[in-house]
């Protein structure tokens, strides 16, 4: 293949990207756009008459409290692991890099859960919260942990929260520490001959020059916790009585649990278009923030 | 220059090749997690896991058919498959092969995603409820030999369209040994015949120094099992109650059944070995209890032999009826809810009538050869439900067997209800558990929630 002619160039790039492209479209964007065909009917997964009904499913999605409720819940969840996943993986990356003893041991421990599949994760810590710190609780007289945290609306909240940050958080210190390690020494240099003290470098130096890093942990933390599905599932159910069902799971179970094809395809549809607006706008609004080195 | 072009080519091959290969490799076992949620109903050409069609072979009973078979009841899945081989060993131009679904994902979801990739098992096993769904797909079975062998008719609409695999029954399981020693001598479950036999029963097992009951909190156990209770000894029968409360026209909170199962939920509730922290007990701490003896009883059906016998292989186990009134002359203070909880229907739209003769001849493994049946009496320790001089080996099995036997049957309250009802009334059950509601809202949100369904 010649890549001088225009011809040429396509075949070459057919080629090569050409296996991966129709995989991507048969897998990906054939099911999606099936799935929007199917928000148009009133299907329950298996019986043979579909009928049209427009946009009635839509409808309902708008009307459904508990569907805004789960997104409001999710919105909240959303919110808490964001923070804290940037802000604990910042902070443990600052600590990795800083020279201090065994730091590779700990950069390698602090990333290991992200290695954890959620559903597992799920399963580690609903023991830990419901036997273990139990027993810490019931032992020590420490009332927090007396009673499982699962059992309580809002402790089941922040049990999801807990186990989402401590399974990203590694993953974004990893790519912290390579933003970290991509600030040229000599501006840190020249700013301490200049009297910068360390809150000034960090606020002044580090910060901008890692906006980059920001964007993709923030867009990464964003998109995961938005989406998720198997630590709810394997964590808490949604219990305790449906107070912790995020959307991801709201749509699973209109679709499949009470047979509601169509309205359930159209929540998920709903939830593809919220997280796709506010990704892009994320990216959008940081990338103008960047400041290169 | 030639020489990279060929290796290029190679290196891509193989690289395709691989990726071919991994996505072909046959799913058997894997659960179906939602994360695509924009991905819709369709599982798209990458997922070929059952591969039970496709067979081109002429109507020729000799020529090698292969079926697959879908097992729905995780506790099984090893003997099931152990049994799937020895048919197959049987019948050597039969070919079996076993997807399992396990224990807690919905049965027909799985069906679902397999009919929707257009390769259904043969043979599928789903819960009651959801073969009426399936009705224009299944093979009429009401020719067949075992059809008159069963114990009460499965018919829906006069045509019998699936074989009922196991019966299951439900009610308050006690430890034998306890239950002994605390009564000095043989303990009789059927000298509780009200609530307050069952209320003295609790007195006298904490007097002699045992913890007599442990409630699990599982949402399928409280919304599914207990509730349908209610359901099942209306005046008017199941089908007719539910249809009215669809319509609004029940008022629960003055319903006699209704208040007398909470009556006695109330009094498991005060008794309970867990209430400090109720949620956190779930069917495998109940079944840790029980069958080392911490505690003399709990709530649940004879599914739970299993995890008994995990704790300890030697148990007597029993049953006793849930009361659902203080007078003893109720019939169903004696009785305990019965009924076939797994069904399996042939599949005639996709699957060839070669494969629908082989699952066919699967069934009558099971109820008429001697290998089969002992697969299914003795080693899956399921209660058949076809007239059979057999009985399981396990001490709750033989405890719903004696029921059965005696009469003392309830229908099963769950085979009645929508898919949602143990998520959603679970949840409801579960807040009156731990007193987030009292009986007025619970009776309110119960009959909200059948008002919605359709």
């Amino acid at each position: 293949m010649n890549e001088k002619t225009r011809r040429g160039f396509w075949k070459n790039q057919l080629f090569f990207t050409g296996p991966t492209l129709l995989i991507f479209f048969m897998v990906m964007i054939v099911p999606f756009l099936y799935g929007i065909y199917l928000t148009f009917f009133e299907w329950d997964g298996i019986s043979s008459s579909k009928p049209f009904v427009g946009l009635d499913n839509y409808a309902e999605v708008i009307r459904s409290g508990s569907f805004w409720g789960s997104m409001w819940l999710t919105i909240k969840y959303v919110a808490a692991c964001v923070v804290l996943i940037n802000g604990i993986g910042f902070l443990l990356a600052c600590l990795v890099v800083s020279g201090i003893r065994f730091q590779s041991f700990f950069r390698a421990s602090f990333f290991t859960p992200a290695l954890i599949g959620g559903l597992v994760l799920g399963f580690l810590w609903q023991f830990l919260f419901n036997h273990f710190f139990v027993s810490i609780g019931k032992t020590y007289g420490i009332g927090l942990f007396s009673k499982t945290w699962l059992g309580d609306e809002t402790l089941a909240f922040w049990a999801l929260v807990v186990v989402t940050v401590w399974h990203y958080a590694g993953y974004m210190m990893v790519i912290f520490i390579a933003g970290l390690m991509n600030i040229p020494n000599e501006i840190l240099e020249a700013s301490k001959i200049d009297g910068a003290g360390k809150l000034k470098q960090l606020t002044g130096i580090i910060l901008p020059l890692m906006v980059p890093s920001f964007i993709v942990t923030v867009f990464l933390s964003l998109q995961r916790s938005f989406m998720v599905y198997d630590v709810n599932y394997s964590l808490t159910a949604g219990g305790p009585y449906g107070s912790t069902v995020l959307v991801s799971m709201h749509v699973y179970e209109k679709a499949f649990r009470s047979y509601d094809y169509g309205v359930g395809q159209a929540e998920a549809f709903v939830l593809f278009f919220t997280v796709a607006l506010i990704t892009l706008l994320q990216v959008y609004f940081s990338k103008k923030k960047e400041v290169e080195a | 220059m030639k020489k990279r072009k060929l290796s290029a080519v190679v290196v891509l091959l193989l690289i395709v090749g691989l990726v071919i290969s991994a996505c072909g490799t046959n799913d058997s076992s894997g659960s179906n997690t939602g994360t695509q949620a924009s991905g819709g109903s369709n599982a798209g050409p990458k997922n070929s896991a059952a591969a039970g069609t496709g067979d081109k072979y002429d109507g020729n009973e000799e020529t090698p058919v292969k079926i697959t078979i879908l097992n729905s009841k995780g506790q099984i899945a090893q003997v099931f498959e152990e049994a799937a081989a020895a048919f197959s060993a049987a019948n050597p131009n039969i070919e079996v092969e076993v997807i399992t679904v396990p224990s807690g994902q919905s049965p027909f979801e799985r069906v679902s995603v397999l009919y929707a990739s257009g390769t259904p098992p043969a043979l599928s096993m789903l819960d009651a409820g959801d073969i009426p769904k399936f009705q224009d797909k299944a093979l009429d079975l009401s020719g067949e030999k075992w059809v008159n062998e069963l114990s009460s008719p499965n018919e829906i609409d006069g045509k019998t369209l699936a074989f009922p695999f196991a019966i299951e029954g439900y009610g308050i399981v006690y430890n034998k040994a306890v239950m002994d020693e605390v009564a000095g001598g043989a303990f009789d479950p059927a000298s509780i015949k009200s609530l307050s036999d069952l209320e003295d029963l609790f007195k006298t097992v904490e007097a002699a120094g045992k913890k007599p009951f442990i409630l699990g909190s599982m949402h399928w156990s409280l919304g599914n099992h207990m509730l349908p209770l209610a359901y099942v000894t209306q005046p008017e029968g199941v089908e007719q109650f539910l249809a009215n409360l669809k319509a609004g026209q029940v008022d629960l909170a003055s319903n006699g059944p209704f208040n007398g199962l909470l009556d006695t939920l109330d009094l498991l509730k005060k008794y309970n070995a867990g209430k400090d922290d109720p949620m956190a007990v779930t069917a495998e701490t109940i079944a840790a209890e029980v069958a080392t003896g911490n505690v003399a009883m709990t709530f649940n059906g004879n599914w739970m032999i299993s995890q008994l016998e995990d704790v300890s292989p030697n148990g007597e186990y029993g049953f006793i009826p849930f009361p659902l009134s203080n007078n003893s002359g109720d019939r169903w203070n004696s009785s305990i809810a019965v009924g076939a909880t797994k069904q399996m229907f042939i599949d005639k739209t996709v699957n060839t009538v070669e494969q629908q003769n082989a699952a066919k001849k699967f069934l009558e493994w099971l109820v008429y050869d001697e290998t089969g049946q002992d697969y299914l009496v003795n080693k899956m320790n399921i209660i058949p439900a076809y007239k059979t001089d057999l009985i399981t080996t396990d001490p709750l099995g033989k405890s719903i067997q004696s029921y059965m036997a005696s009469g003392n049957t309830l229908p099963f309250g769950a085979n009645y209800v929508p898919g949602d009802h143990s998520s959603t009334v679970g949840a409801i059950m579960q807040k009156y558990l731990v007193d987030k509601v009292d009986r007025a809202g619970l009776a309110k949100e119960l009959e909200d929630y059948w008002k919605r369904v359709q």
